[in-house]
């Protein structure tokens, strides 16, 4: 069994302080990304657990076995790294079986692993080549190979896609997963793409300058984020936030003078006079025609949509409430054109509330 | 006119190949001429008479020369092993240092201003048996000693060799250092993942991407290892009774003191060809470093 | 926790073993020059004292006597200062210009046989000097500029170009091509893109190139001790040798001499230390 447990971790640099002792506990096979703006020390978290970084203070354990001074060999880890980190002066297959060669296992142990990694990941080709000769995906699937050739307790991911192209991206996120499906063990995985977090992970840790944010199910970030870091973060486009005022017990005064209703989650939550932000996803405000038929609250708008951004299946409409931009989806959709004044709903079930001095979600 | 015959190139290269020519190969065509003569400076008219590969016959058959042209040989290997050795332990040490590591590389580089007579006569008077500092040193400490290092032949070898490693150790230790720099981080934290003990990451990985640098410092060492000339000269002259001659003093006892210069040049053609042999053979290792390091091109 | 321990202890003794390493190494580079310039700061009768006096005496008799034209034994310290600065300027001026139009066409031009021109340039410095000054000896005698200023400029000259070739080389590879494209699209004569454009961006580069050039022909020996002769032409290394007669040396003479030596150099190296690396390196990795 192979929990990864943090407890209290702290990382100084010098002075500076760049983890804030986070807690966190991964569970055995767990697909978990930690995921943040850069800076926010996801990838140093990421590198404490590796080994790669002393741990200043607290405990980070890894199949309940604390391992803060230990050197990252005896971690029994195995790491993909954002340049690959591929040993450029040895062959795939060398790359491959260079764990175990240091590891002094035997010969004919270390080509049955090696050909089997290869077989996984489809290098077989390869194999008499040098880094320097591969495609950036080639390499990455090297890198992916070298980790887990050696069956480790926990695989750790370092930002490995984001020296790729979209569309390669795109093709090697499917395999990380499958990769996971295969061999189902922990895996540890630290990104800043949230699309990325939100496809690959069983929980998503979304962290900010040293602390976690929040942690939890791609669904339950999206759904339900705690303050509006988390909601503009998840989701793209990025959720619309407006500033208000509570009026009363259940209208927020939007800034440029639109009233809204206060959503259902928030009712007997928000005070008189408290100042708010309201949250809502462009798939939550959609033209008259456009938008998915549901039951449940909605408000009726009428915006003018100042851009248009067609992506085929949808078109994002951007356009302007109470002096502030937002964006909205139109389904199925039609040319419109810069200018044109359409009937917009919102749809008030899906809409969220943030205190605007904690920036906390408001919610029952 | 030049422009229309001659590639731009090449016009860029004819300053340097004249004065090259000049200055080197056309004095050096005329030494390997004179090698093949009796030539004498007291007596110029000897340059005419043409003795055929009777200079060469006699320093292939002379032991003295022999003697010399082994301890060069050797003396070459044990110092630039020894600096390659060192330099790599210096540079891997700085490399871990967390302050002040300007200053400390700056230190380093000490040595590499100095004039290669400048040590001769630094160590020569460090070393002196009656007021040397290490003598003196070893006398407060209570060892009632006067080790005669310049004039013993083992300790003489060892004294122009801790000069000859004092004065160009810095070349590697600087170079590797930079090496060091250059290196990406990730092959090295891939290394220690995939379970290397820190031994294992220098021998597998630290080393091999280090090799072009250490070529490159011994490339540069080998362009000018006769600067040894200058420190033993100073330090023994090739004495006491020839232990530590090399080569060079040799060569240079022959023609300036004994004036045959004859035989000297034809002496100074085998150093010649010794550190052309040296300098092919580096440049050589350089470049099939990078191919494998993947850095060619 | 028990093996937590244990890496925890060796961390801390590794730490304290690289420290005495470290220590160690340094003392070894320094107290060599440290005891020189002490040295040329006491006076002889201590100098000579047995046994030794480990108290030094400040005294500035050897700086006084050495600087008062013909002192001690008489050695002209201020005509060799003089020599050595002419001859080091001058050499190193003209062997920049001559070597970074070398350089210069190694960089940026393709042309057959360039590695074997490369290297053949390269050996030319490997001529060992002592090698190379019995030839030189009798050259420059017949041509008559032995023990001249003249002379001794054009070896050196030769011995730097190779070198700085190798150093240029390695600093205009590393500027863009795209740069004197530009400038010429802009109208510039490639002539003037070089001047412009190339040049003032290889500038620092090109001088450390210098400083390597003036060291070598700050410090050379073995040619110079045989194509001079004279006061009016004997550089300071060659002056070092003044200080000794047959069978005694005047230590504290010496080295005040060469801490005069050495301070020049000194200052410059550590102008373009930076440079000076990078230079070394690019031009031999990325060849």
């Amino acid at each position: 069994m192979t929990e990864v447990n943090l407890s209290k971790v702290v990382k100084f640099y010098g002075k500076h302080r760049a983890v804030h002792g986070i807690d966190l506990a991964i569970h055995d096979g767990e697909f978990v990304v930690l995921v943040g703006p850069s800076g926010c020390g996801k990838s140093t978290t990421l590198r404490m657990i590796a080994g790669l970084e002393d741990i200043s203070d607290g405990e980070v354990s890894i199949g309940g076995r604390v391992v803060n001074d230990l050197p990252p060999r005896e971690r029994n880890i195995s790491m993909v790294f954002q340049n690959y980190a591929l040993y450029p002066h040895m062959t795939v297959r060398e790359n491959l079986g260079f764990s175990l060669k240091v590891a002094k296992k035997e010969e004919t142990e270390i080509e049955k692993a090696v050909d089997e990694a290869a077989g996984i990941l489809g290098l077989d080709e390869l194999m008499e080549r040098k880094p320097a000769e591969l495609s950036g995906g080639q390499r990455q699937r090297v890198a992916m190979g070298r980790a887990i050739v050696r069956h480790p307790d926990v695989f750790l991911f370092d930002e490995p896609l984001s020296n790729l192209d979209a569309k390669l991206r795109t093709q090697m996120r499917v395999e990380i997963k499958k990769l996971h499906q295969k061999v189902g063990n922990t895996i540890i995985y630290v990104t800043h793409d949230q699309v990325e977090a939100m496809t690959l992970a069983d929980r998503i840790v979304l962290m900010q300058d040293g602390y976690i944010v929040q942690v939890g199910t791609p669904l339950e970030l999206f759904n339900a984020p705690v303050n509006t870091f988390v909601a503009s973060f998840i989701g793209s486009p990025p959720m619309n936030l407006i500033d208000g005022t509570v009026s009363g017990t259940d209208t927020i005064k939007l800034a440029g003078g639109l009233d809204v209703p206060v959503p259902a989650a928030a009712r007997g939550q928000v005070t008189d006079g408290q100042k708010v932000q309201f949250g809502f996803r462009a798939d939550n405000l959609m033209p008259e025609g456009h938008a998915v038929q549901e039951e449940g609250e909605k408000a009726n708008l009428e915006l003018t949509v100042t851009l248009t951004e067609p992506l085929g299946t949808e078109t994002v409409l951007f356009t302007d409430i109470a002096g502030t931009e937002v964006q909205a989806k139109m389904l199925n959709p039609r040319p419109v054109r810069p200018g044109e004044v359409l009937k917009f709903r919102l749809m008030l079930d899906k809409c969220h509330v943030f205190d605007a001095n904690t920036t906390e979600a408001i919610r029952g | 006119m030049l422009r229309r015959r001659f590639p731009e190139w090449f016009v860029l290269l004819l300053p340097a190949i004249i004065v090259i020519a000049a200055v080197v190969l056309i004095p050096l065509i005329f030494s390997l001429y004179s090698s093949f003569t009796p030539y004498k400076l007291t007596r110029p008219s000897t340059l005419w008479t043409w003795v055929g590969t009777y200079n060469y016959e006699k320093i292939l058959t002379d032991a003295k020369f022999w003697a010399a042209f082994g301890r060069t040989v050797l003396f070459l290997t044990i110092v630039l092993n020894l600096e390659l050795v060192l330099g790599l332990g210096i540079a891997l040490l700085m490399n871990k240092v967390t302050w002040g590591q300007r200053t400390l590389r700056t230190i380093l580089m000490f040595p590499m201003m100095f004039s290669p007579i400048l040590v001769g006569f630094q160590f020569k008077f460090i070393f002196n048996d009656n007021i040397g500092l290490v003598n003196n040193a070893l006398q407060s400490m209570g060892f009632n000693v006067a080790l005669p290092w310049l004039v013993d032949g083992k300790l003489a070898m060892f004294s122009i060799i801790f000069a000859e490693v004092w004065m160009s150790t810095s070349v590697f230790a600087i170079l590797i250092l930079a090496g060091l720099f250059a290196m990406p981080r990730d092959p090295l934290e891939a290394a220690k993942v995939d379970g290397c003990t820190p031994w294992q990451s220098f021998r597998h990985i630290t080393l091999p991407f280090l090799m072009p640098f250490i070529f490159i410092a011994m490339t540069i060492r080998s362009l000018d290892v006769a600067r040894a000339y200058d420190i033993v000269q100073i330090m023994t002259g090739g004495g006491p009774a020839r232990r530590t001659e090399l080569l060079w003093t040799l060569m240079s006892r022959t023609g300036y003191v004994d004036a045959r210069m004859g035989l000297a040049n034809a002496m100074g053609y085998v150093s010649i060809l010794l550190s052309i042999v040296f300098t092919i053979y580096f440049f050589h290792k350089l470049s099939a470093a990078r191919a494998q390091i993947g850095m060619g091109g | 926790m028990d093996r937590n321990q244990t890496h925890r202890n060796r961390k801390r003794a590794l730490k304290t073993l690289h420290f005495i390493a470290l220590f160690a190494t340094m003392s070894v580079i320094c107290i060599p020059g440290l005891w020189i310039v002490l040295n040329s700061f006491r006076p002889t009768v201590e100098i000579m004292a047995k046994p030794p006096i480990w108290t030094p005496t400040f005294t500035l008799d050897h700086y006084r006597a050495m600087f008062s034209g013909a002192g001690e034994g008489g050695v002209p310290v201020f005509s060799y200062f003089r020599n050595s600065l002419i001859v080091s300027v001058v050499s190193t001026a003209i062997a920049i210009l001559i070597g970074m139009s070398g350089g210069y066409a190694f960089a940026r031009y393709r042309f057959k046989g360039k590695a074997g021109y490369f290297v053949g340039l390269m050996l030319f410095r490997a001529v060992p000097g002592v090698a190379l000054s019995l030839p030189l000896f009798i050259v420059f005698a017949k041509v008559g500029i032995i023990d001249t200023h003249f002379g001794l400029i054009l070896v050196y000259v030769a011995l730097n170009v190779p070198f700085t070739i190798w150093l240029t080389d390695g600093f205009f590879r590393q500027i863009p091509k795209e740069l004197h494209e530009a400038a010429e699209i802009d109208g510039c004569t490639r002539w003037q893109a070089f001047w412009k454009v190339e040049f003032p961006v290889a500038r620092s580069g090109v001088a450390s190139a210098a400083i390597f050039a003036f060291l070598t022909s700050w410090n050379e020996f073995a040619l110079a001790s045989q194509l001079t002769r004279s006061v009016g032409s004997k550089t300071m290394p060659v002056g070092l040798l003044d200080f000794t007669a047959e069978f005694t040396i005047n230590w504290g003479g010496m080295c005040a001499l060469a801490v005069l030596m050495i301070v020049p150099a000194l200052i410059l190296t550590f102008i373009v230390q930076k440079h000076l690396i990078a230079g070394l390196t690019f031009g031999g990795v990325k060849g």
